[in-house]
């Protein structure tokens, strides 16, 4: 035992010599990302450019430590700890089980955070103290206009979600109070674990919805090619919710652009590091600017005529 | 050296506030040879009737008994459905950790967070006017170092007690049990409660330390109680006089330095379980190793491992 406790501790000082080396200017980011999926993945490099946008150097205005907890709420307790032993100027964290650890193990030195990918930072306690970002709220009304536009018939949207995702019960809760608006009625069920969102897909296709709406849902969004598999043999159209979704099959999305969105909360992240502004004083973001992203491909395996007002400003997310 | 005391703390901290679980999946699995799988439910459980408590404007310490007593429940029916239903014990702590997920999400509404005005177990009045202008880590570690060593004492001694002794013999012999025409079904029970309340209050205390509660924070958990439990008994097999309690306590400790030490290294983020997975073989197997050096028979027969 005292051997295993020499060696950690020695491992843990050379570490920390080595962290220490550092120029005192160069500013220290730690960048903690609750897991590999496309959309955060695009948020962290988005928040890279960000900074780069704002005329910072990487390794000489500013390093970064990147960590991410593999969907491990435990695991981001310990990266956000580990960032604020060590110090780093700015904590910036991706998605909400990553940015509640940042904001917490901040506490003691009132490290800012800055976060992205968190859909309503008033109902996760992010909107005030030393901590800012933005948020990825989708933009439903788009949505529904979007799904208006390519069937005017339909009736009926379904939509899967996942009952713990905070992010997801909040929009349907959206998507029910504004889908009358556009002539919908909304077939909303939920799962608890990624097993079950087969099984319910299978019974709101039982039930005859005319088109499938895609959240941001972390569980449906992982199988999603999966669902597709089995909306095109029945052949029901998905709407997705961002870029990446559209790339794998859905057939549009009126989404926002998580690089983008990075890329904003890079920006603001420039402005704490230049001592600009402080994170306490600003504002939490929210894009507002939002893109229709459309796949040809499965629009037209779907037999779906994409009407000239959509085609027009829509950008292509098939593979070409 | 303040980046690494921080760190040795904060780390010391989580190893502590986990240990708590740890003592739970000692006692099913270890002493009652029980492989119970309500801490999925149980501990999440802790960490929603706290965030509710606390949103709600109650103290910061009651919450500690409510947990411990909303855990208590969440064993006593999985004692019930395993003893009285004679449900298998697998499939009955799998069927409340089920019923426990939407409970959980029922109690807590969804996940909940505790904003920074709220004050925690760390920052109640009572820690600050004894601790002082202590920095909050320091004050986390050694409120819940108190928890912890209480909770051990409290545990040692009740296996001391006619009843702790039974417990002991459920798992090790329940024939003996039965000859001291005492039912081993209540004892089960008894030991079922105990373990979820300790993984609940467990579940609590995290909620207090994250500030949070959110439904899939259980997920793993029986997995990583399990891997505590074994590698503190492996890496004190060759002191008898260590106590069970004790081993579990270093073997959460263990497991959170191990996985700290995989963040500071910065090993590459997807692959920190397998590296992990690999240092715990490292450890079980050194710890084997050990053994056969020291020569020692291995007197219990059928090890539970």
């Amino acid at each position: 035992m005292k051997k295993i406790l020499a060696v950690l501790t020695a491992a843990t000082l050379i570490l920390t010599a080595a962290g220490c080396a550092g120029q005192d200017k160069t500013k220290k980011i730690g960048i903690s990302q609750f897991g590999e999926h496309a959309s955060l993945d695009n948020c962290r490099e988005g928040f890279l450019q960000g900074l780069q946008d704002a005329g910072l150097k990487e390794n000489e205005d500013y390093t970064v430590s990147y960590q991410n907890a593999g969907f491990d709420t435990a695991i981001a307790t310990q990266i956000a700890q580990n960032f604020s032993a060590n110090n780093v100027d700015l904590m910036c964290a991706i998605a909400t089980p990553s940015a509640t650890a940042a904001y917490a193990a901040a506490e003691d030195k009132d490290i800012p955070v800055i976060f992205t990918a968190i859909t309503d930072p008033v109902e996760a306690k992010l909107d005030s103290g030393n901590v800012t970002g933005t948020s990825d709220k989708l933009p439903v009304e788009a949505q529904l206009e979007l799904i208006r536009t390519m069937q005017p018939d339909a009736e009926t949207i379904g939509i899967l979600y996942t009952t713990s995702e905070p992010n997801s019960v909040s929009a349907i809760a959206e998507y029910e109070q504004k889908a009358p608006d556009y002539g919908f009625t909304i077939e909303a069920l939920g799962v608890t674990s990624q097993s079950e969102v087969t099984l319910a897909l299978d019974s709101l296709i039982a039930k005859d919805v005319d088109c499938f709406s895609n959240l941001t849902d972390n569980n449906v969004v992982g199988v999603l090619s999966s669902v597709l598999e089995k909306t095109n043999e029945a052949n029901i159209p998905v709407y997705g919710s961002e870029v990446e979704q559209v790339k794998i099959g859905c057939v549009a999305a009126a989404g926002i652009d998580y690089f983008k969105l990075g890329q904003q909360t890079g920006q603001m992240a420039a402005k704490i590091l230049k001592g600009e502004a402080k994170a306490s004083d600003m504002d939490y973001e929210t894009i507002s600017e939002y893109s229709i992203y459309i796949n040809s491909d499965s629009a037209a395996e779907l037999g779906i005529d994409v009407p000239a007002a959509i085609a027009d400003k829509a950008i292509e997310a098939a593979d070409a | 050296m303040n980046n690494l005391l921080d760190l040795l703390i904060s780390t010391l901290t989580q190893g502590l506030v986990y240990a708590l679980l740890s003592y739970g999946v000692y006692i099913t699995y270890k002493i009652l040879d029980f492989p119970d799988l309500t801490v999925d439910g149980s501990f999440p459980l802790g960490a929603a009737v706290t965030a509710v408590m606390m949103t709600s404007g109650f103290n910061a310490w009651l919450t500690l008994p409510a947990s411990l007593l909303a855990g208590a429940l969440a064993g006593l029916i999985t004692g019930i459905i395993h003893v009285r239903f004679k449900v298998r014990d697998l499939l009955a702590g799998i069927i409340t950790m089920t019923a426990l997920f939407s409970i959980n999400l029922q109690i807590a509404g969804s996940n909940l967070i505790v904003d920074r005005n709220t004050a925690t177990i760390f920052t109640s009045p009572v820690v600050e006017k004894i601790l002082g202008s202590t920095s909050l880590i320091t004050r986390k570690l050694v409120v819940s170092l108190i928890i912890v060593l209480l909770a051990k004492v409290v545990l040692d001694l009740y296996f001391k007690t006619k009843s702790g002794l039974l417990l002991r013999a459920v798992g090790d012999n329940s024939v003996l049990v039965t000859s001291l025409a005492k039912d081993k079904g209540t004892v089960k029970i008894i030991g079922l409660v105990i373990s979820n309340a300790l993984v609940a209050l467990s579940g609590s205390i995290v909620c207090h330390e994250q500030r949070a509660f959110s439904s899939t924070m259980g997920t793993g958990q029986v997995v990583f109680g399990l891997a505590t439990v074994i590698i503190g008994a492996t890496l004190f097999q060759k002191f008898d006089i260590i106590k069970g309690t004790t081993a579990a306590l270093i073997g959460s400790i263990a497991y959170k330095a191990v996985m700290q030490l995989a963040i500071s290294l910065g090993l590459p983020a997807n692959l920190l379980k397998l590296i992990t997975a690999v240092l715990f073989l490292a450890i079980l197997i050194f710890g084997n190793y050990q053994k056969k050096n020291a020569g020692r028979i291995i007197q219990k027969g059928s090890s539970h491992a």
